[in-house]
């Protein structure tokens, strides 16, 4: 019977900096991957002359060679820096509407802030106020957890004593007046699932912390690129993988693990796995529900699902420049509202007027598309659920029309962009959960609700000795938090390594 | 650093009171398993087993193989969509695409329209050996040949070449059947007219509904009394349809078709964008494509080590999808055109010929990935699969 040191279920972003940062070790590792691809959400497909981007929108963390962030040198670290092309993107995001609202923002905060204040120029103060807090917070967040400070105190940091657990919208409630104001600072929301009624402020300060100053980034080839580079120097480092090759069980003796079946039959025998796969699944699906201690359902039963998305993949026969399409990111707001009512709009098939965001690479990078053409991918975000009711002979059309509404208003924005599509490919729910697996497509994992947050829940570690978990269902989500939690999961198993 | 810090923040007990509220009235997870999978499977899948409940013949080299699932209702699809068989023939375990030529308004089967090829492992055997009541497995709906109501114009212009016609029978029955506003006009080259598939159906379709305009074309100048003689090129398009606007124009059918087809439809002046192109398989006859190394024979002997140390020996002149399948080495595969990625693998070593238009990732390129479904070895490889 074949034996590893470890077996990683999953080649997502998480599976994948866990598998090499494991392999770097010397360890003998096995990648497991069902689909023929690795990558999970950061992967891209092909529709005639275009490689459309599934999932990346602003990779956050990287900074610049001078001053690099967490991600660069994580990604140094893994040895796989030089492989990769990052691209800065110069803008930070755009916005349309609603109504005739317009807005672009750089990453710079001075430019930032004079962008807000130029159109509520009776807010001026607020929104001085607003980047002050979220830069005194991230400050205090990054002394206090980041660089470890020995002798943390409320006195030293009280920001984040004050602000870590506060929802957004009560900050914006009390710094501004104008609900566009609100609406228009809090897009970020977007990035995590959540409105500002339930996301808490240190999300929305430490997003445009990062992104202004780290810069938003793309990668050239896309975050298939990224995939690819890892598993290379996974494989170069001694590492097996074996695609379309899913995990039937992983294998417990004595709350311990011990080995995985495959989906062929093969028995490994391992007394490490790490899963890239959803805690919900992993639970489910592939332990037997003899060996699951109850107080894992038990601390999972406050936890809800996050949306999954509603995504319009468009490839264009001219360049984003001739088509008007000038901002790498650009959110749609449908209203000023950033309470509940958008988690009820989530909650509904329907789709007259979605929120939508749209992401077009070829701004940042025009080699993205093939030349005389651009892509834009187009996103709003959609519970799962709602998407199990559509009897299955209504799917297409169902998907159809929800397209054609969000078509409109890219249309109604971008006048003449619909006499220019050369493909389209549509990504429902459905599609989420068929490829991705995660239960309702969910593609944050579950809410970040702040008392779902990394200090209230088990995070990566699990009662089963030899088992734990990394993905974007564990903590943060997002490419950087999973990219990170795959090198933070092998670290603890490299650890047990060395002890011995 | 103190422990746990965050204890001190501001809210943690309301923050921890929430968290057992939501624990005590939340979900349970442990019964969550199969909530969506069922309902993809509806969809998508991953195996459908089918039962052959006809065979029509069609023409003295094709045959519809019509075909009912004994144990659930079929998932539906895409006019032009197709399926894929999975098949064991003589040992070897294959799999080849076909176009369903049944509308998808027939939720009770779908009808595989089978031509004979030259040499063909599969067409023979699906024409010589399957009868009724055999069993046959496939993959779900696949495939990115569809009229897409997002950019495609309501007036489709179809070119279909032999057995290039069956995804446009699915689509014309569906127009008809479904009373949908859209006009077809169909285009259909054959060697003669006996072997023009479902040529008096669509005769007959087209006198009735005033949607449906047929206009068969063949290459034997005999036949020449019965239906225009020659190639479906930029006049005779031009000419049947006169205004060449507000028209997408769809192809099916062998690559010389293309070769010849689309730059006329370019030089009557139609945008890249309106002419939507189906995959047909690898070239019968590779050593025929352009750019291949005149220097290789097809019959050139490679032997190709894989990550596992196996070796096996190909031919140049067969994919490598091909070459593995023959000796019992598993590749998924799908559309065996180089578009779905199924078979994707990893070329370490040696060099292979990927004729144009097979869809590979740019970094997959990069790190020598190649869909070995239209992969052809030039010398010895070293792969990993």
């Amino acid at each position: 019977m074949e034996t590893y040191d470890v077996v990683v279920v999953g080649a997502g972003n998480g599976g994948l900096t866990a598998s090499t940062a494991l392999a770097r070790k010397g360890l003998k590792v096995l990648l497991l991957e069902r689909h023929n691809i690795p990558g999970g959400c950061a992967t891209s497909f092909c529709r005639g002359r275009f490689e459309f981007e599934v999932a990346l929108h602003q990779l956050s963390g990287v900074g610049t060679p001078e001053s690099p962030g967490p991600l660069r040198m994580l990604l140094s670290q893994l040895g796989v820096l030089e492989d990769l092309e990052l691209v800065e993107v110069k803008d930070l995001y755009h916005v349309i509407g609603p109504g005739d609202f317009r807005l672009s923002l750089k990453p710079d905060r001075l430019q930032v802030i004079a962008a807000f204040q130029d159109k509520f120029p009776k807010e001026k103060e607020g929104i001085e106020r607003f980047f002050e807090l979220s830069y005194e917070y991230a400050s205090q967040m990054l002394s206090a957890f980041y660089f470890k400070d020995p002798d943390p105190s409320r006195e030293k940091f009280p920001i984040l004593y004050h602000y870590a657990f506060k929802p957004a919208q009560e900050v914006l409630d009390e710094l501004f007046r104008d609900p566009l104001l609100k609406c228009a600072i809090s897009l970020y929301w977007s990035f995590l699932g959540l409105p500002p009624s339930r996301l808490s402020f240190a999300y929305l300060a430490m997003l445009f912390f990062t992104y202004i100053e780290l810069k938003p980034f793309h990668i050239k080839g896309g975050s298939q690129a990224l995939s690819n580079v890892l598993i290379n120097r996974f494989l170069s480092q001694g590492g097996t993988a074996r695609f379309s090759c899913g995990v039937d069980k992983i294998l417990i003796n004595q709350g311990r693990v011990e080995g995985v079946v495959t989906e062929h039959g093969d028995h490994i025998n391992t007394r490490y796995v790490v899963s890239n796969v959803s805690p919900v699944a992993t639970y489910t699906s592939l332990i037997a529900p003899e060996y699951v201690p109850e107080t894992v359902f038990h601390e999972m039963r406050g936890r809800t699902l996050s949306p999954s998305a509603f995504t319009m993949f468009i490839g264009f026969d001219r360049e984003a420049r001739e088509l008007g399409l000038t901002g790498s990111m650009t959110f749609f707001p449908n209203h000023t509202d950033i309470t509940d009512k958008n988690l009820l709009e989530m909650q509904r098939l329907d789709m007259e007027n979605p929120f939508m965001a749209m992401s077009c690479y070829d701004v940042a990078d025009p080699g993205f598309s093939p030349p005389g053409t651009c892509q834009a991918s187009v996103v709003t975000l959609k519970y799962g659920e709602p998407w199990l009711r559509v009897p299955p002979a209504q799917y297409h059309q169902m998907k159809f029309r929800c397209a054609e509404s969000m078509l409109r208003r890219v249309e109604a924005a971008f006048p003449g962009v619909r006499g220019h599509i050369e493909e389209i490919e549509v990504a429902t729910p459905l599609t989420h959960m068929r490829y991705l697996g995660h239960p309702n497509g969910a593609i944050y994992g579950f809410e970040q609700y702040t008392k779902d947050s990394m200090f209230f829940q088990p995070g990566r570690t699990s009662p089963i000795q030899g088992l734990s978990f990394a993905s974007g269902w564990i903590g943060d989500c997002g490419f950087q938090p999973t990219l990170q939690a795959g090198v933070t999961a092998a670290k603890s198993i490299i650890r047990e390594f060395e002890g011995k | 650093m103190k422990k746990e810090l965050f204890k001190e923040f501001d809210g943690y007990d309301r923050i921890v009171e929430e968290r057992e509220y939501s624990r005590k009235y939340g979900l349970d997870y442990s019964a969550h398993k199969d909530l969506a999978d069922p309902y993809i499977q509806r969809l998508h899948p991953k195996r459908l087993n089918l039962q052959v409940s006809e065979i029509i013949n069609e023409t003295p080299s094709a045959k519809t193989l019509r075909l009912v699932s004994p144990e659930r209702v079929l998932p539906p699809f895409l006019a032009g969509q197709y399926i894929a068989l999975f098949l064991e023939i003589a040992g070897i375990r294959t799999s080849r695409p076909y176009s369903i030529s049944s509308p998808p308004n027939q939720a009770g089967y779908y009808d595989l329209t089978v031509r004979r090829v030259e040499e063909g492992l599969v067409s023979n055997f699906l024409l010589d050996e399957v009868k009724r009541g055999d069993l046959l497995q496939s993959s779900g709906p696949e495939g990115n040949f569809y009229y897409n109501p997002l950019f495609h114009d309501k007036t489709m212009v179809c070119l279909a070449g032999g057995s290039g016609i069956t995804p446009f029978m699915s689509m014309v029955r569906e127009v008809v059947e479904c009373g949908l506003d859209r006009e077809i006009y169909l285009f259909y080259g054959n060697r003669n007219l006996k072997e023009a598939i479902f040529h008096r159906l669509l005769f007959d379709l087209s006198e009735r509904f005033p949607n449906v305009h047929y206009t068969p074309v063949i290459e034997d100048p005999l036949e020449g009394n019965q239906c225009l003689v020659g190639l479906i090129g930029g006049g005779l398009i031009k000419n049947t349809l006169g205004e060449l606007e507000g028209k997408t124009f769809y192809l099916c059918g062998p690559q010389a078709m293309y070769d010849f087809c689309i730059p006329e439809l370019e030089r009557l002046g139609i945008p890249g964008r309106k002419i939507r192109k189906e995959v047909y398989g690898p070239p019968i006859d590779i050593t025929r494509a352009p750019n291949w190394p005149g220097e290789i024979k097809a019959d050139n002997r490679i032997r190709v080590k894989m990550n596992d140390g196996r070796t096996l020996e190909a031919r140049s002149g067969e994919t490598l999808a091909v070459a593995l399948e023959r000796q019992e080495i598993r590749v998924p595969t799908l559309c065996r055109s180089g578009e779905c990625s199924q078979c994707r693998v990893k070329v370490t070593s040696g060099r292979v010929f990927q004729p144009a238009g097979a869809l590979v990732r740019k970094s997959d390129r990069r790190f020598g990935y190649v869909h070995s479904c239209v992969s052809y070895p030039l010398e010895d490889l070293e792969i990993i699969l």
